[in-house]
């Protein structure tokens, strides 16, 4: 795991009084999809910016294969991205928006039509990209992305604006690209986008990383072997306590325990004879998570205020 | 650079606005200029017209709509935030903008000779209608005046291109550039003192370029004609390297 | 109204570019109106105070200089005398490198009853002149046409005294008399200078109308005009009562008695108000505002972006949500935005032309009078000249939706007739052109005053315009009127 291909190292900016980025540093590897989480203001775009050359930094470095952005020679080759995508000029058509990032990197025109043809584009290659839908951009977005085939991803909220089935889409196609041996960083303020696609999540809070774990871990760490035991014992608490786990009702019937695990639990349900009809581990979302550990970076904001 | 030509090129030609806007310079070049001949007559019988300059009137309308054109160039990347695509894609800046300099000034360069052949083309019969001094391509001066307005007309873009790039907002740049043009010479028009309106005329951009228009009364021009045209590429070039400076440096 | 007033106001002061640009509106005209040495000056710059102009009895600034053979009278009085023959010189023409013969079309020749001999006093005068016929004029403004006549013909000519009453008579043959007219110079003392006078304008000429290199061209003219059957005949002495400072002067003014009551008098100069232009001098209150221009290309930039900028960011939807009915957005925008550039541009004004005219007479320029209510009319004139081109600038910035496109036509139509007008267009076209265009409203700025009686090419460049100031303004007011009325039909029938 010392393939590094993105490495973000003590980055600092102001803007003004606002400090947006406070000694930001994570790293990303190749083959998995990195989610970039926290809430707005927490310094994604800005750092997503700094890599991509971008904004200056104040100090600390943004490498990509450890070269900064500016001195790529054919940077789309190396690194695609997605920042915003309305930032388009309305009255280009989708193929002649890609034919001149295409002339940029000296790729030929067949390139584009190829991409096109990947994120679904085709029938529509020639019409005003002013009028496409907010998906149909970002779809537009991810095809400039990809145009030099770059072993890096760089994109800014990909889901926003995206129907359900176009949220699914996305998580499929970023997944896809992982699996092609590729360095995908998405940044989302929603971490439920990213359940079930990011590998490894970096989470920041006002300008500087929170936590930065694989995403087995996290849940791991936020779930704190809680067991969910269905009984109408009233027995079962105590029994419970006796054992050393920390017992609170959750519903009519229903019973939380920490401090066991579910195995302990089963058998001393066995061996003082109490039914139960269902005994569970509790299986944190990556939104609890998430929540868990931006909680103090949020309250803080609402305190300072 | 060579990828960053071709992509600026692309995106310009790409761009439905160019080709009127190209159109536009010449029409409105020829236009003007027409207009200026048909209606000029001599009161006195030396009639002492500068046949070249009265001719290429029209330039001073052309030179707004190439000025839209050239800010148009960078001023449409800004006000869509097209500007962050075209710098992921090409990180040198410098690169960026002298790329777009050479596609602008080529295009402007095309549209620009025709607009000044056509005006003198179409102003060759108004002349002699108007037994107004004919203007003969014999002439040293003749070809300089028509060259330089090709010239004058470049570098008006390319001005146009760095205050746009300086201010990052079509509207404000195209509102800077026409200020800075035509403010010098209805500043010098206004001051009665000759000292102040010879200092003003060789300073404006517009009033000392166009002096590449004269080609008679050389001796009593405020600056020579290619000095004159000096003085309009060091504020073009002035404005470029200003642009330049500030978006190498500020952040996109 | 009044609540959408207040949003668009919200909207405007709350964008710190639009305030800020504004504001330097307004400092550009204090600026280039402050700025030392770049107006004109009279003659030579410098602390010489020779082209401080004498003021008329009724507060005007004249010009008073002629060749005058007077002697007092006391009393009432008259004097007759005919003028035989009119010659005179004209200043070279543009080719020529000498004078040419001709008389000027306002060179005088004829009788004069002044208060003295002091330039600027009072006066009354019958005189014949170059192409305007008899004229009977008093205190250098008033003008009264006696018979055409052929040029160069005699015409016999009489000044009678009775108290403060002048008559004037002019006759053909001597015989058969014809009252000019009668006037009143109130005030006038028991002894007066009576006698004969000869005096010829300064000349100013276009030197072609054509695009691109029109010159006004001119100089001092000089008459000689032969009186005979002078009476009373009595011992008349010659003098010389200002005029123009220059070689020409003393070359040219004399008299000479070639026998009994028979006098060749030549002289140069003029007997009337004193205006600015090529047969003037001076500058005017309103060369200080010569700024206006810069202030101008800002309000219209800033106040078509007010409207633009909604469209660019699509917060007009926003707007149009807020308050559906969009014509009344729209003369709200242009309420607000001709509000603060009507407020910009009375304040730089007044600044500029309290403070300006003491700058141009620190330089030694000349500036001619102006009365308190013309300097608060262009005070407010420019006011308004900036509040309604900016409402002008809203309605386009409406009708064509694209920054850009808005503000290049908006500058393009205010600024450059201007500029064609001042630089490039022959004088008729000019004229022709500030009636049409929004820059007519420049005459809201004019100050100096045309006579008719004054020989001058009244030129835009000089700050004469063709158009009143109140036309000039309702111009300008008809151009915003349009704009903004097929901004609103635009508005109407569009899609957001």
């Amino acid at each position: 795991m010392n393939k590094t291909i993105i490495a973000v190292d003590g980055l600092r900016k102001r803007f003004g009084r606002t400090v947006a980025l406070d000694g930001m540093s994570f790293t990303v590897q190749p083959g998995r999809v990195t989610g970039f989480v926290g809430p707005n203001g927490a310094g994604k775009t800005t750092t997503m910016r700094v890599i991509l050359g971008l904004d200056a930094p104040d100090s600390g470095t943004a490498l990509i294969g450890g070269q900064p952005y500016r001195a790529l020679r054919r940077p789309l080759c190396h690194v695609g991205s997605l920042l915003d995508a309305g930032a388009l000029q309305p009255s280009r058509t989708a193929r002649n928006h890609l034919l001149w990032l295409a002339h940029s990197q000296g790729l030929t025109a067949r390139r584009v039509d190829e991409v096109l043809e990947g994120a679904g584009l085709t029938t529509v290659a020639r019409r005003r990209a002013g009028g496409f839908s907010l998906g149909m951009r970002q779809r537009l977005g991810l095809a400039a992305a990809l145009l030099g085939d770059p072993p890096v991803l760089v994109l800014d909220e990909p889901f926003n604006g995206m129907d359900p089935e176009g949220i699914i889409w996305m998580r499929g196609f970023l997944k896809t690209l992982a699996a092609q041996g590729r360095a995908v960083l998405v940044s989302s303020h929603l971490m439920s986008e990213l359940q079930d696609t990011a590998d490894h999540v970096v989470v920041v809070g006002r300008g500087r990383v929170i936590a930065d774990a694989s995403v087995v871990q996290l849940l791991a760490a936020t779930a704190n072997g809680r067991v969910t035991l269905r009984t109408d014992s009233a027995r079962a608490a105590t029994v419970l306590a006796d054992a050393g786990g920390t017992v609170a009702a959750a519903g009519v019937g229903v019973l939380s325990v920490s401090g066991l695990a579910t195995d302990a639990v089963v058998a001393l349900m066995n061996a003082n004879g109490i039914g139960f009809s269902e005994v569970s581990a509790h299986r944190a979302t990556l939104e609890e998570a998430y929540l868990e550990l931006t909680r103090d970076a949020v309250e803080f904001k609402a305190v300072s205020r | 650079m060579i990828g960053a030509l071709r992509s600026e090129w692309t995106k310009l030609r790409t761009s439905p606005g160019t080709i009127w806007l190209l159109l536009a310079v010449v029409v409105a070049t020829v236009a003007v200029s027409a207009a200026a001949v048909a209606g000029t007559t001599c009161r006195w019988g030396g009639c002492d017209v500068d046949p070249a300059r009265l001719a290429l009137t029209g330039v001073q309308l052309g030179q707004a709509v190439a000025a839209i054109l050239a800010v148009l160039v960078i001023g449409g990347e800004y006000g869509t935030g097209m500007h962050r695509i075209t710098l992921t894609a090409v990180p040198r800046r410098g690169v960026v903008l002298v790329a777009k300099a050479v596609v602008v000034s080529a295009v402007i360069v095309a549209a620009s000779a025709a607009a000044v052949a056509g005006s003198l083309l179409a102003t060759r019969p108004l002349l002699r209608r108007n037994g107004l001094p004919a203007l003969s391509m014999d002439d040293g001066g003749a070809v300089r005046a028509a060259v330089g307005s090709v010239l004058y007309l470049t570098l008006v873009a390319l001005l146009a291109l760095g205050v746009a790039t300086a201010v990052r907002h079509s509207a404000a740049a195209i509102g800077a550039v026409l200020g800075l043009l035509y403010l010098f010479p209805i500043m010098a028009q206004a001051v009665s003192d000759e000292k102040w309106q010879r200092y003003l005329t060789k300073l404006g951009p517009m009033t000392a370029g166009l002096t590449i228009q004269a080609t008679k009364h050389l001796t009593e021009l405020p600056i020579a004609p290619w000095k004159g045209l000096g003085v309009l590429a060091v504020w073009s070039v002035g404005c470029l390297l200003a642009g330049g400076a500030l978006l190498v440096r500020r952040d996109a | 109204m009044r609540a959408l007033i207040q949003a668009e106001w919200t909207k405007f002061r709350t964008v710190p570019g639009w305030v800020i640009g504004m504001a330097i509106g307004g400092v550009l005209i204090v600026a280039f109106g402050l700025l030392p040495g770049i107006q004109g000056s009279c003659g030579q710059p410098g602390s010489g105070s020779e082209c401080v102009l004498p003021v008329g009895p009724e507060g005007q600034e004249v010009s008073d200089g002629f060749m005058f053979v007077h002697r007092p009278l006391s009393g009432d009085g008259s004097i007759t005398a005919r003028v035989a023959s009119m010659t005179g010189m004209l200043p070279p023409g543009p080719n020529d490198d000498k004078m040419r013969e001709g008389v000027a079309p306002w060179a005088k020749a004829g009788l004069l009853i002044k208060d003295g001999t002091t330039q600027g006093s009072a006066y009354a005068a019958v005189m014949l002149t170059g192409a305007h016929g008899v004229r009977l004029q008093h205190n250098f403004v008033h003008d009264k046409a006696g018979k055409p006549g052929p040029p160069g013909s005699a015409r016999w000519l009489r000044l009678t005294r009775t108290k403060e009453k002048i008559t004037a008579e002019e006759s053909a043959d001597g015989t058969t008399w014809t009252t000019v007219g009668t006037v009143t110079l109130a005030g006038l003392p028991q002894t007066v200078q009576i006698g004969l006078f000869v005096t010829s304008p300064q000349h100013a000429e276009g030197a072609n109308e054509s695009l691109g290199s029109f010159g006004s061209y001119g100089g001092p003219t000089m008459a000689t005009a032969v009186f005979d059957h002078v009476t009373p005949v009595g011992s008349l002495t010659g003098t010389r009562i200002g005029g123009p400072a220059n070689k020409y002067a003393d070359e040219l003014g004399g008299f000479e008695e070639t026998g009994e009551g028979v006098f060749t008098i030549t002289g140069t100069g003029d007997i009337a108000p004193a205006v600015g232009g090529p047969a003037g001098i001076g500058a005017s209150i309103s060369d200080t505002l010569l700024g206006t221009f810069a202030g101008l290309i800002m309000v219209v930039v800033i106040s078509t972006m007010f409207v633009t900028a909604e469209y660019r960011r699509g917060m007009m939807r926003t707007t149009l949500a807020a308050s559906p009915r969009r014509g009344r957005v729209l003369v709200a925008k242009a309420a607000v935005v001709g509000a603060v550039s009507f407020v910009v541009g009375v304040l730089a004004a007044a600044v500029v032309i309290t403070l300006g005219q003491k700058v141009l007479r620190d330089n030694g320029a000349y500036v001619h009078l102006a009365s308190t209510a013309t300097e608060l009319r262009v005070i407010v004139g420019t006011g308004v000249l900036l509040g309604v081109t900016a409402m002008l600038a809203v309605g386009l910035g409406a009708l064509l939706r694209r920054g850009t496109t808005a503000v290049t036509v908006a500058i393009v139509t205010t600024a450059l007739p201007y500029l064609l007008v001042m630089s490039v267009l022959p004088p008729t076209a000019g004229q022709w052109l500030l009636r049409i265009a929004p820059a007519a409203a420049f005459s809201m700025q004019q100050s100096l005053v045309e006579y008719e009686q004054v020989a001058n090419l009244y030129l835009p460049v000089d700050g004469y315009f063709p158009l009143s100031p109140l036309a000039g303004g309702a111009v300008l007011a008809g151009w915003a009127v349009a704009a903004l009325v097929a901004a609103a039909c635009f508005l109407r029938r569009r899609d957001a």
